[in-house]
C-alpha cells in the first residue's frame, strides 16, 4: 500500500501536490521504503484573548497599530502572570507571537514606572539583532522615550555609555554578561532597577554552554541582589518534555509554565524521505545531499517558497550550488535561491527576509542560525537534509514553513547517521508527541568553581552565600590555597592581578577544532581549507596518515600539527580506508547508584576518570573490507575525570550465548555503538558531547587493571576475552555535563531504543546505521548485539517505572 | 536533585585551581628581581597574622580611625618640588571651560594609587591611594593604605574628607585609569558617597604632546629623569606591585611594602614637579622652551585650542632651531595648514613645495598645492601639472617597492578622480563653445 493511501485527504489540493512531487522523485523505488512516513498535522484555529485591561493604553494602541488587537491565549496567560511576579518558561512552536509574550508585560512595566530596567538574553548575537527591530519598531510608537539596545562585542565604545545609562531593554548573550557586563559598576543604573530577565531559545541552550550558563545567572543574581534588585525571570522555550523543570534548575527558581498554543496554524503535510538503498548489504545508501537537492529542485519547480536546512556550513554551500545552478536568475532579477547563514551581515539578512516576504526570492539554504526565532515570513516548503538533532528543533526547523491560513510542506531527508535512521524509519517515536527531556548539570564543579573565581572577582563572597550545590566555605578555603582569594572581614575577596572571566570560554568544547588543510594548491600560494573537525574526533579521523573522506573525495593524511589545530592533507584514490585504534580505558572512582536489572546484568552510574589515546590505525579495503596494513601513532593522551553511566554484562549471560569469543566481542562493541547512538537521542545532546568504552568491570573501584588488554583490539583475535564487560557511555567533558544520572534512570527506554533501531535496520550484518561499519565486525555483530538486547530487555522488570521517572 | 558531596581530592585535582605557569614565573620573579632580602621565601598558602606594628614600624606610619574603621596612614613633608602657582592662561590652554578657582593652588590635591592590577572592574582594589598638596612652600604627601581589604571603607571615607579640603585633582592619567577604579571602589561599598572634585586635571595628554616625539614613552618616571632630570635611584616595576601587595597580606614580611609606598611618593612628587613644569612651558614657552619639540609640543596645544598666531610664532621659532626630519616634516605641515587658514599663500605654497615627495605627507603637500592652484589661484593648467607630478611620483614607488599596495590604490585614486576632474574643467570651454557654435 502506497504511503499516500494511508491517509484520507483532506484538503486535497495540497496533498495532491505533495504527491506529485513525490510522486515522481520515488517512482522507481519502493516507495514506503523511501517515504517513510506522510502525516498531516490539521490546521488549528486561534484562541483570542482581549489584551488586559492593566495594559497602558499607549502601549495597547501601539500593538494595535501593528494589527494586533487581541491576544493569543498564551499571550494573555503569560503576560498575567508576569504581571503577578512569577518565573514564567512559555513553551511556544515557531511563528506563534512568541516575542509578544515577554515584550508586552515588559514594556506596560516600563511605561508605568520608568526606571524599570530589563535584560534580554539571546544565544546568538543575529538573534539579539533580530528583536531589536522589532523593539525599536514598538518604542517608536510610544511616545515616551525607550531605550532599547544591543550590547554585545560589536557596540561601539562610544555607544556603550549611553546603553548603560538609558537602555530601558538591554539586549545581550551570555558570554557579553560574562565578560563585558558583571563586573562593571558602571551598569549600577541596570543593575539596581533590574526587574526582568528574559531567556529565549532555552532549548537551545545544552551541554557544556548551558552548564555555564547556569552559573552566570548565579553571578548575575547575585549582583542584581547587591544592588538590590530581585529580578523575575521570562524564559521562552520550543516544545521539550520538561521545560519547566529545565527552566527551574537553570534559574534556581519555581517557574510556571505556559504551555497552551493560542497561534493559528494551517494545515501542513510532514514528510520523512529515507533515501533509496545503493547497497543493501552494506547498508549503503545514496547521498542525502543529493537527495535533499532532488526534493528541493521539484518543490523549487513548482514556484513554492522554500527553505532548505542542511546541519554544517559545508552542506549549505554544496545546495545552494546545486540549487542555484537549477534555478538561474532571469534577466536582470535578483539570484532567485540565496544562502542565509551566521555570517551574513544584517543589512544583507534584511534584505534577503524582504524577498522572502515580496516573492522575488524563492529559496534560501540556512544554517541552523534561521531555526531560531528570526523572521522570514512564512514559507511553502521546508527541506532539513539531516536530522536537526532533536524533536524540538526538528519541529522548530519544520515551522519556518506554514502560513497562518493554507497548507505547507515538511521533509526530512535522512542521512545514514544512525540517529537519522532511527528517526525516519519510527516516525512514531518522532510524532508520538515524546519530545526529550532537557538536562542540565549546573554544578559540575570544574565549570562552577571557575565561575566562582568570576564571582569572587564581582563581588566578595560572603561565608553564608549559596552558590549552586556546593560546599561554598569549603570552595573558598580551596581556592584561597590556591592563591585565587583571601579571607578579610570574614568576605572572600578577590586577590590576583588577572580578570578570571577572560581565560572561562562558555563555549569552550566547540572551540577546540582542527581544521583540515588541502595542501595541493600549496605551489601557487592557495592552500585551500576543505573542513574542520572537533577536536575529540580529530585523533581518530585525521591523525598522521589517515585516509579522510570529504565530500566523496579521499584525502590523505600527510601531517598532524597538533599544537596549531591544523591537519594537511592531499587528494589521493585509494581503495582504503583507515581506521583509527583507540584505547580507552574507563576507570571507575565512585560509584553513586547501581542497581542489578536482568540478572547478571546491572546498570550504575558514577565518577570515572577516563584515559584515551591513539595509537595507530589500520587499513581496510573497500568492499572486501580486509585488513590491509597497519601502522603505529604516537598521539598525545588525554585524561579526564567526568561522570558515566554504564552496564554491566554478567559472565553468565554472555557464557550463555551461542557464539565464539570474537563474535561475542565485536558484539559489544556493536551494542555499545547503537546505545550511544540512542544516549544522544534521549539526552538531546549533541554526539561529541558523549564518548563511549568498554572495560572489563574491576574486580573493585580501586584496583589497577592493565587496561590495553581490555581496550578496544588492534585485532580482535588477540584480544582477551571480557569475563565482565562494562559498557561505558560517559559525559565527554570534564566534570561530567550531566547526562550520567538521567541515563540511569532511563536505562531501560535505552535498551529498547536501540533493540528497536537495530532490528528496523535493513542491513545483513551491520553497518554505520546501526551496530557501526562491518569492517572490523565479525559477521554476526548485529546477531549478538540483538541477542544480548533481547535478553536484557526480556528480563527488565523495572520497564514501567524509571520510564516515567526519566 | 540529589546533594552529593564531593571529595576533597577531586576539588584539589581541578584545573580551574591550577595557575597557569606565566603567572608562577611572574609570582616567583620579584624575589630575585626586586630586593636583596636574604632570599627569604614563603608559602602562597601560608597564613600568618602579622605583627600589626611592624608594617607602622617600617615605614613611621600611623594607624587612623574613622567612622568606618582603621587604616594606616602615613605623613611626610618635602621641600622638593617647591610650590607653584599656575598662570590661569596656561591652565586654560589645558582646560578651556573651568572656573578660575582651579588657578588657586591651595584647591590642588595630587593623586596616584598603586592597584591589584590593571584589569578593572569590581576586583581591583586601591590599596594605596597616596595625596599631595601644597603646604608651607613645598608638598605635603599623605598615604593612606589598607592592611585588609576590610579597611577599605575607612581608607575611602579617609580620602573623601581629603577631596572635599582639596576639591582640584591632578593627576597623571587619573581620568581614564585611577579616577574610574575609585569611582568603582566607592561604588561597591555603597555606603560612602562618591565625592565630587571640582575640577580634574590630567596631565598624561599634554605631557604627551610635549614630549612623546623626543622620548618616545611619556611614563611618569622616564619624565622625571629626561624633563626634570631627577634621578629615583632603586624603584620597584610597577608590574611587581600587586603581588608585593598579595604577599603581604597572605603574611609576607611587610618590609617590602617599604619600596612601594616609596614609589608612590616619587611618583607624586614627579606630577606636581611636572606639572609646575608643564604649565610654566604653556605660559611662556617663548623664553622657557628648552628644545624645537618642546616648543613645537606647546605649538600644537596651542593650534587645538585655537590660539593661532601664538601657534604659529611658536612652530615658527621650532623649526628655526633644531627638529628632526620627522617634526620638522610636522611643523612645517601644521605650520602650512595655520597659513592657510589666515590666507597666508605665499608661505603656505613655500612650505608645501619644500614637502612634496613619497610619503603620505608629501602626498597630502602635493593635493594642498593642487587644491590652492585649482580653487585660489585659477591656474588650472599648473594644478593639472601638480596632479600630474603627484600620479608619477606614485608610479615610480610603486615600481620599486616604496609604498605599500593598499595605500597606492587608495591615493592613486583620489589624484586619479583629481585629474579627471581638471581635464573635463579645461575642456568645457571648448564644448561649450561648440555647443554655441551649434546653436547659432
Amino acid at each position: 500500500m502506497s504511503a499516500f493511501q494511508s491517509l484520507a485527504p483532506r484538503q486535497p489540493t495540497s496533498l495532491e501536490t505533495v504527491h506529485n512531487i513525490f510522486g515522481s522523485l520515488v517512482a522507481r523505488y519502493r516507495q514506503e521504503e523511501v517515504l517513510t512516513a506522510v502525516r498531516q498535522i490539521p490546521a488549528r484555529e486561534a484562541k483570542f484573548r482581549p489584551v488586559p485591561a492593566w495594559v497602558a493604553s499607549a502601549l495597547a494602541d501601539a500593538y494595535r497599530a501593528k494589527g494586533i488587537r487581541e491576544l493569543y491565549s498564551h499571550q494573555a496567560a503569560t503576560s498575567e502572570l508576569v504581571r503577578d511576579g512569577k518565573n514564567i518558561v512559555v513553551v511556544t512552536p515557531t511563528a506563534s507571537g512568541k516575542t509578544l509574550c515577554y515584550n508586552l508585560p515588559v514594556l506596560n512595566a516600563a511605561l508605568e514606572n520608568a526606571d524599570t530596567r530589563a535584560l534580554y538574553l539571546f544565544p546568538t548575537k543575529a538573534l539579539a539583532q533580530d528583536q531589536l527591530a522589532e523593539l525599536q519598531d514598538l518604542a517608536k510608537r510610544l511616545d515616551d522615550s525607550f531605550g532599547v539596545f544591543t550590547y554585545d562585542g560589536d557596540t561601539p565604545s562610544d555607544a556603550r555609555k549611553a546603553i548603560r545609562e538609558r537602555g530601558h531593554i538591554v539586549l545581550t548573550n551570555p558570554d557579553m554578561l560574562h565578560t563585558g557586563i558583571l563586573h562593571h559598576t558602571k551598569w549600577m543604573r541596570l543593575f539596581e532597577n533590574l526587574r526582568y530577565i528574559v531567556l529565549d531559545e532555552l532549548h537551545t541552550y545544552r551541554g557544556v554552554f548551558e552548564s555555564h550558563l547556569a552559573n552566570v545567572l548565579r553571578r548575575l543574581k547575585r549582583i542584581a541582589k547587591f544592588y538590590g534588585s530581585d529580578p523575575q525571570f521570562i524564559c521562552c522555550s520550543a516544545t521539550i518534555a520538561n521545560p519547566g523543570d529545565l527552566a527551574s534548575q537553570l534559574i534556581e527558581k519555581e517557574v510556571e509554565i505556559v504551555e497552551e498554543n493560542g497561534a493559528p496554524a494551517g494545515e501542513k503535510v510532514f514528510i520523512f524521505y529515507n533515501p533509496p538503498m545503493v547497497n543493501r548489504n552494506l547498508g549503503i545508501r545514496r547521498s542525502y545531499i543529493n537527495e535533499a537537492t532532488r526534493v528541493a529542485k521539484e518543490i523549487l519547480a513548482r514556484k513554492l517558497q522554500t527553505i532548505v536546512f542542511a546541519n554544517s556550513r559545508l552542506h549549505t554551500e554544496v545546495l545552494l550550488t546545486h540549487l542555484q545552478q537549477a534555478n538561474p536568475p532571469k534577466p536582470g532579477q535578483p539570484e532567485p535561491i540565496r544562502g542565509y547563514r551566521g555570517g551574513y551581515l544584517p543589512g544583507e539578512r534584511r534584505e534577503i527576509e524582504r524577498g522572502l516576504r515580496d516573492g522575488r526570492i524563492l529559496g534560501v539554504v540556512a544554517t541552523n542560525a534561521l531555526e531560531l526565532g528570526i523572521d522570514v515570513g512564512s514559507l511553502d516548503a521546508c527541506v532539513m537534509a539531516g536530522y536537526p538533532g532533536t524533536i524540538a528543533s526538528t519541529w522548530q526547523r519544520a515551522g519556518r514553513a506554514g502560513r497562518r491560513s493554507g497548507s505547507s510542506c515538511a521533509v526530512f531527508v535522512a542521512s545514514s547517521a544512525p540517529l537519522d535512521q532511527f528517526i525516519v524509519q519510527h516516525p512514531d517515536y518522532f510524532f508520538g508527541s515524546s519530545p526529550e527531556h532537557g538536562h542540565i548539570q549546573p554544578d559540575n564543579l570544574e565549570i562552577l568553581v571557575n565561575h566562582l573565581k568570576c564571582a569572587a572577582f564581582e563581588l566578595p563572597i560572603s561565608p553564608d552565600e549559596r552558590f549552586g550545590n556546593t560546599n561554598l566555605p569549603e570552595l573558598c578555603e580551596q581556592l584561597g590555597e590556591a592563591g585565587f582569594l583571601h579571607q578579610s572581614g570574614g568576605d572572600w575577596h578577590w586577590i590576583d592581578e588577572a580578570y578570571p572571566a577572560d581565560t572561562i570560554n562558555l563555549r569552550s568544547v566547540t572551540s577546540d577544532n582542527f581544521v583540515i588543510i588541502d595542501t595541493t594548491g600549496e605551489n601557487n600560494g592557495k592552500p585551500e581549507v576543505i573542513g574542520e573537525v572537533d577536536f575529540s574526533s580529530a585523533l581518530t579521523t585525521v591523525h598522521p596518515k589517515a585516509i579522510y573522506i570529504h565530500q566523496g573525495q579521499q584525502y590523505h593524511v600527510e601531517h598532524l600539527d597538533f599544537d596549531k589545530r591544523k591537519a594537511y592533507v592531499k587528494p589521493v584514490n585509494v581503495d582504503y580506508f583507515t581506521d583509527a585504534i583507540r584505547y580507552t580505558q574507563v576507570r571507575v572512582l565512585e560509584v553513586a547508584e547501581e542497581e542489578t536489572i536482568a540478572e547478571p546484568a546491572a546498570r550504575a552510574h558514577g565518577d570515572v576518570l577516563v584515559r584515551s589515546q591513539v595509537v595507530g590505525f589500520k587499513k581496510i579495503k573497500f568492499f572486501t573490507t580486509e585488513n590491509v596494513g597497519s601502522g603505529k601513532l604516537e598521539l598525545p593522551e588525554n585524561e579526564m575525570h567526568t561522570t558515566s553511566f554504564w552496564l554491566t554484562l554478567g559472565h553468565a549471560l554472555l557464557a550463555e550465548l551461542p557464539f565464539t569469543l570474537s563474535e561475542r566481542q565485536s558484539g559489544i562493541f556493536g551494542l555499545l555503538y547503537a546505545l550511544g547512538s540512542m544516549a544522544t537521542l534521549l539526552m538531546m545532546c549533541d554526539r561529541r558531547d558523549l564518548g563511549t568504552a568498554v572495560g572489563e568491570r574491576p574486580p573493585s573501584a580501586a584496583s589497577e587493571i592493565n587496561w590495553e588488554d581490555f581496550a578496544v583490539p588492534a585485532n580482535t583475535s588477540e584480544a582477551k576475552e571480557f569475563f565482565e564487560p562494562n559498557l561505558y557511555i560517559y559525559d565527554a567533558y570534564p566534570g561530567g555535563i550531566g547526562f550520567s544520572e538521567p541515563l540511569y534512570r532511563a536505562c531501560d527506554t535505552l535498551l529498547s531504543r536501540a533493540l528497536e533501531l537495530i532490528s528496523a535496520c535493513t542491513c545483513e550484518n551491520g553497518c554505520p546505521s546501526c551496530v557501526g561499519p562491518t569492517a572490523d565486525c565479525s559477521e554476526r555483530t548485529k546477531e549478538v548485539a540483538l541477542e544480548i538486547l533481547g535478553r536484557l530487555c526480556r528480563d527488565a522488570q523495572f520497564t514501567t517505572r524509571t520510564a516515567e521517572t526519566a | 536533585m540529589s546533594m552529593r558531596y564531593v571529595s576533597l581530592d577531586r576539588v584539589r585535582g581541578l584545573k580551574a585551581l591550577r595557575r597557569s605557569t606565566t603567572q608562577e614565573a611572574t609570582a616567583q620573579g620579584w624575589q630575585a628581581s626586586l630586593l636583596n632580602d636574604g632570599g627569604e621565601s614563603y608559602s602562597r598558602t601560608k597564613m600568618i597574622r602579622n605583627d600589626p606594628d611592624r608594617l607602622s614600624q617600617a615605614l613611621g606610619a600611623a594607624p587612623k580611625m574613622n567612622q568606618y574603621g582603621d587604616y594606616l596612614s602615613v605623613r611626610c613633608w618635602c621641600a622638593q618640588p617647591p610650590r607653584y602657582s599656575p598662570d590661569l592662561r596656561a591652565l586654560r590652554l589645558l582646560m578651556p571651560e573651568t572656573p578660575d578657582e582651579i588657578a588657586d593652588p591651595e584647591q590642588w590635591l595630587f593623586l596616584d594609587t598603586e592597584t591589584t592590577g590593571l584589569a578593572g572592574g569590581s576586583g581591583t582594589y586601591a590599596f594605596l591611594v597616596g595625596v599631595a598638596w601644597w603646604e608651607d612652600g613645598g608638598l605635603e604627601i599623605e598615604q593612606f593604605f589598607m592592611r585588609e581589604y576590610s579597611e577599605e571603607r575607612s581608607l575611602l571615607f579617609a580620602l573623601r574628607e581629603r577631596i572635599a579640603e582639596h576639591p582640584v585633582l591632578v593627576t597623571f592619567n587619573g581620568k581614564s585609569f585611577d579616577w574610574p577604579l575609585l569611582e568603582t571602589r566607592y561604588r561597591m561599598s555603597r555606603k560612602i558617597s562618591l565625592p565630587t572634585p571640582r575640577a580634574h586635571l590630567d596631565f598624561l595628554h599634554p605631557a604627551r604632546n610635549l614630549w612623546r616625539l623626543r622620548l618616545g614613552s611619556v611614563r611618569l618616571s622616564e619624565l622625571e629623569r629626561h624633563v626634570l632630570g631627577w634621578d629615583r635611584g632603586a624603584d620597584v616595576l610597577s608590574g611587581l606591585i600587586p603581588q608585593i601587595y598579595f604577599d603581604y597580606v597572605r603574611g609576607g614580611p611587610p618590609e617590602r611594602l617599604v619600596p612601594v609606598f616609596h614609589h608612590n611618593q616619587m611618583d607624586l612628587r614627579g606630577l606636581a614637579a611636572l606639572s609646575s613644569r608643564i604649565l610654566s612651558l604653556l605660559g611662556d614657552a617663548e623664553n622657557i622652551g628648552q628644545d624645537g619639540l618642546e616648543l613645537f609640543g606647546v605649538s600644537r596645544i596651542c593650534e587645538k585650542r585655537g590660539e593661532n598666531s601664538r601657534a604659529r610664532k611658536l612652530y615658527e621659532r621650532s623649526i628655526a632651531s633644531f627638529l628632526p626630519t620627522e617634526t620638522d616634516r610636522a611643523a612645517r605641515r601644521s605650520l602650512a595648514r595655520l597659513a592657510k587658514r589666515e590666507g597666508d599663500f605665499d608661505l603656505a605654497c613655500e612650505l608645501w613645495e619644500d614637502g612634496l615627495g613619497n610619503s603620505r605627507h608629501g602626498y597630502e603637500a602635493y593635493e594642498q598645492l593642487a587644491i590652492y592652484y585649482e580653487h585660489k589661484a585659477r591656474d588650472p593648467e599648473r594644478a593639472r601639472q601638480i596632479v600630474r607630478q603627484a600620479l608619477n611620483e606614485l608610479l615610480r614607488a610603486n615600481q620599486t617597492g616604496d609604498i605599500a599596495p593598499g595605500a597606492y590604490r587608495e591615493i592613486k585614486a583620489k589624484f586619479d578622480r583629481r585629474m579627471e576632474r581638471l581635464e573635463h574643467k579645461s575642456r568645457k570651454p571648448l564644448l561649450d563653445a561648440l555647443a554655441m557654435q551649434a546653436q547659432a
